[in-house]
């Protein structure tokens, strides 16, 4: 699990539908989904501390930014260690807001052909992070 | 509503404890008391029963005052409309299940009430055997259906399931489900097993050595972390596998079985046999409708 802390920098409501934006450093907005408002979550409230989850196996690697793409959430960074298995591969990438841990096929990781130092924006979808206080 | 505030010195092992619990339960919640053994959830359910005598306090139920010792107000066990369901089935062995049932009527009570128990906790082929011959799951669901036949407004459940096997465990908790809705009872449950409180409960209070130390939503009061996931239920390890890079972890969820992958970092310190909320968000799960 992928764990950063921060804090509400936004908040809009759709009838139950939150989507709220955590600044986790001055580089760095994450914006997430949530079936809850500030009436059903108390602790949506802007500046409010709040953690954001995501597992490694949500995490799209890519190379090069890619700017016409509905991913809502991309963060920069160098790869720091690959650890290969037969389908699966963990990458563990030093990021503006800490160690992005991500799991790939490990055929998608030759393809890329990622190795410790390439630059590398890891990108996940808004209805992939969960919020915990 | 149920508001309960009785104090009560209860001999234990290692001395006197002081008894003194606060209660509010709106009509027709299911709540569980929760605690160590000799924290006072047995006592408690005793004292609102009428059976234990209370040093201190008021019990009242939908308004009427059911205790006041200061204006010496006491009804008997009998006049508290409270059905009470024990680990013991506490059948009588010489009677049939119906006999046992019919036994519980109030004098010109109505009889239908007879069938219609049978039918709910589906007793219809066992109802003229003897409780000998039954499982104890079977006789367990007698005795519930004989707690309800006098159409009580409580229902009272002293770890009523903990003689059962798990399979067995999570039927009769259907059952108790079906009856608490269908008689809008209100309901306290004593209980250790946290995936049927979690099942179950409305609400829990934690009791510890004759207080309430905790009480909250059954997730609240278990989970370290609040996560927003809308997808989350609790069940418990079974099974952890390194398989390639990752860690494919089974846990058993009240009788289903399902399977989540696992970092290293998520699995630190956890054994076979550990509580786990199995957390997703909303987005995530797909529906596929079932034909019947």
């Amino acid at each position: 699990m992928n764990i950063f802390s921060g804090h509400i920098s936004d908040i809009q409501v759709n009838e139950s539908l939150s989507l709220v934006s955590i600044k986790i450093n001055e580089q760095a907005i994450l914006q997430v989904i949530v079936v809850e408002t500030p009436q059903t979550a108390p602790y949506l409230i802007k500046k409010n501390p709040i953690q954001v989850l995501f597992k490694e196996t949500e995490v799209i690697i890519t190379k090069e930014d890619i700017p016409d793409i509905s991913i809502e959430n991309k963060i920069k960074g160098t790869v720091n260690t690959i650890e290969k298995g037969i389908l699966l591969s963990t990458l563990s990438m030093d990021s503006e807001i800490g160690t992005i841990v991500a799991i790939l096929s490990t055929e998608a990781l030759q393809k890329l052909n990622l190795e410790k130092g390439s630059v590398v924006i890891a990108m996940i979808k808004i209805n992939e992070i969960m919020l915990a206080e | 509503m149920i508001t309960v505030d009785i104090y009560k010195v209860l001999q234990a092992a290692n001395g006197n404890i002081m008894l003194n619990i606060q209660l509010d339960i709106a009509k027709g919640q299911l709540v569980t008391l929760y605690g160590p053994s000799g924290s006072g959830k047995t006592s408690t359910l005793r004292m609102l029963a009428g059976l234990m005598p209370v040093d201190k306090g008021h019990i009242s139920v939908q308004n009427q005052r059911w205790l006041c010792t200061k204006e010496n107000i006491n009804r008997s066990p009998q006049q508290r409309s409270i059905g009470y369901v024990f680990q013991e089935y506490a059948l009588f062995p010489n009677m049939t299940v119906r006999g046992n049932l019919e036994f519980a009527l109030e004098k010109r009570q109505n009889t239908d009430i007879i069938d219609e128990l049978i039918a709910i906790v589906e007793l219809e082929e066992l109802q003229h055997r003897k409780p000998n011959t039954l499982s104890g799951g079977q006789q367990q669901r007698v005795a519930l259906a004989r707690a309800l036949v006098r159409k009580p407004k409580i229902l009272l459940l002293d770890e009523p399931l903990s003689a059962l096997d798990i399979k067995m465990r999570s039927k009769l908790q259907d059952y108790i489900i079906k009856v608490h809705r269908q008689y809008e009872l209100t309901t306290i449950l004593v209980s250790h097993d946290i995936g049927e409180i979690m099942k179950m409960s409305d609400k829990i209070y934690c009791l510890e050595d004759g207080k309430i130390v905790k009480q909250g939503n059954p997730i609240d009061i278990f989970t370290n972390t609040r996560v927003s996931g809308k997808f989350q239920f609790t069940g418990e390890v079974i099974a952890i596998k390194k398989e390639d890079i990752v860690y494919v972890i089974t846990v058993l969820m009240d009788q289903n079985i399902v399977k989540v992958i696992a970092q290293e970092s998520e699995i630190i310190g956890l054994v076979i046999g550990d509580k786990v909320v199995v957390a997703s968000k909303a987005f995530n799960p797909m529906l596929l409708k079932v034909e019947v």
